[in-house]
């Protein structure tokens, strides 16, 4: 397809949005502790170095979307449920972190495990 | 992959200095670049990931002294090179010619 | 020419860019005009001012809030502002309590629909590596401190959903009009580097 200054506009406005509509059956439910997974592939991969290993809660399930570890290579979509993750800050940095400070990472089905 | 993209946490990376009311592009090739990664999507078919995918390739000193748009340079390079559109010696010629003072 | 390795110079990105735009051309694989467009859509038409309506909307109408709390990307399209790079929106709401900052460490995801393009300092290492491990210092460095009673709350945006901070209403700003709040709602206040202007 050739893009044409016409199409412009309705492109801007719609985007193309990652989320798939396929029924798949989530892992976590909102409040599950879990642990990060080990997961180190010298592919594609939206899982921050700084989170592996660490534990963390299920704080809203955000639906199905493309798992962009297989998408990015051509590899389908592989579809499932992307999660907003809590982290405490301390877990993540250690004591010397504020107490009360978190962070929230969006983390796909594949890259977690119940704790 | 376990790259110089992933920067979350590292140290020694000096202040933010965020410039004061600073336009949307700073540079003319700048807007032609960030006009290429629709431009070329719509053709190519490549993804969003693997566009990100070939930025995180990029030797790491290049990605950490090259300014933003750069990035996206390696990105459109290698995508259209990969699917067929250009080839390698191509983009080169026009860069020789281009840098020779040709048009 | 072999493909350039680490610690040799690459070619000017100026004409690395045009070197891409002419060939593509020549063989009607794009169209200038369109790269046009598109440029003159996020140098005119979308920009944070988009954003800060979203925003005094908020402040004004109860019910809109809840709408955009519950459903951001549906509300923000009430008025008018959808698509590319913002097709999935999360709202975030600062109060007493919670402050929020947005980053993206692996790239630069931004809600463009809202925000328009990010600035230099959102998309560079400096800001990508320390917001998520010390953001009370980077906030420092745009002039917001606050208490340690306060959580701060780091938005790393790993997935293809994009976020946007509600910050707090200022005080003082009661009999203000929607316009006139809007103004008081900076970029960066809905990033998360700093709280919105005093009236």
């Amino acid at each position: 397809m050739l893009l044409t200054p016409e199409i412009v506009p309705g492109l801007v406005a719609t985007g193309a949005s990652a989320r798939v509509a396929h029924h798949v059956a989530p892992r976590f439910r909102v409040g599950d502790r879990v642990r990060v997974r080990n997961h180190n592939p010298d592919t594609h991969c939206r899982l921050p170095g700084y989170l592996r290993g660490k534990l963390g809660t299920v704080e809203q399930d955000y639906g199905v979307f493309a798992f962009p570890d297989t998408h990015a290579h051509n590899l389908g979509e592989k579809p499932q449920h992307v999660y907003s993750v809590r982290f405490t800050a301390r877990e993540l940095w250690g004591p010397s972190s504020p107490d009360r400070d978190t962070l929230r990472v969006d983390v796909w089905d594949d890259y977690m495990d119940l704790d | 992959m376990n790259g110089i993209h992933d920067l979350g946490g590292m140290h020694g990376l000096g202040p933010i200095n965020p410039e004061q009311n600073e336009p949307v592009f700073h540079e003319d090739w700048e807007k032609r670049a960030f006009g290429l990664f629709a431009a070329t999507f719509v053709f190519t078919g490549y993804t969003v990931d693997e566009f990100r995918h070939y930025i995180e390739k990029i030797p790491p000193a290049h990605y950490l002294e090259g300014s933003y748009y750069e990035h996206w340079l390696y990105s459109f390079e290698g995508a259209l090179i990969k699917y067929g559109h250009i080839t390698r010696d191509e983009l080169d010629a026009r860069i020789a010619q281009l840098q020779s003072g040709g048009h | 020419m072999a493909k350039p390795h680490a610690g040799t110079p690459e070619p000017d990105p100026a004409i690395r860019v045009r070197a891409l735009e002419s060939i593509l051309t020549e063989k009607g694989l794009i169209d200038p005009k369109a790269l046009d467009a598109l440029v003159e859509t996020f140098e005119t038409k979308i920009g944070p001012r988009n954003g800060a309506k979203v925003v005094a909307k908020a402040w004004v109408d109860a019910e809109y809030k809840k709408r955009l709390l519950a459903d951001a990307t549906a509300a923000i399209k009430e008025l008018g502002f959808s698509g590319l790079q913002g097709e999935d929106m999360v709202v975030v709401e600062n109060t007493p309590d919670v402050h929020n900052l947005i980053v993206c460490t692996l790239c630069s995801c931004y809600p463009w629909p809202t925000l328009g393009l990010p600035p230099v300092w959102y998309k560079a290492a400096p800001f990508r590596a320390r917001a998520v491990s010390e953001p009370r210092s980077v906030m420092k460095e745009f002039g917001t401190e606050l208490p340690e009673t306060t959580e701060v709350r780091v938005w790393d945006t790993t997935a293809e959903l994009r976020y946007l901070v509600l910050p707090e209403r200022p005080p003082g700003t009661e009999k203000m009009t929607e316009e006139q709040l809007a103004a008081l709602v900076t970029r960066d206040s809905m990033i998360g580097v700093t709280k919105a202007k005093a009236p």
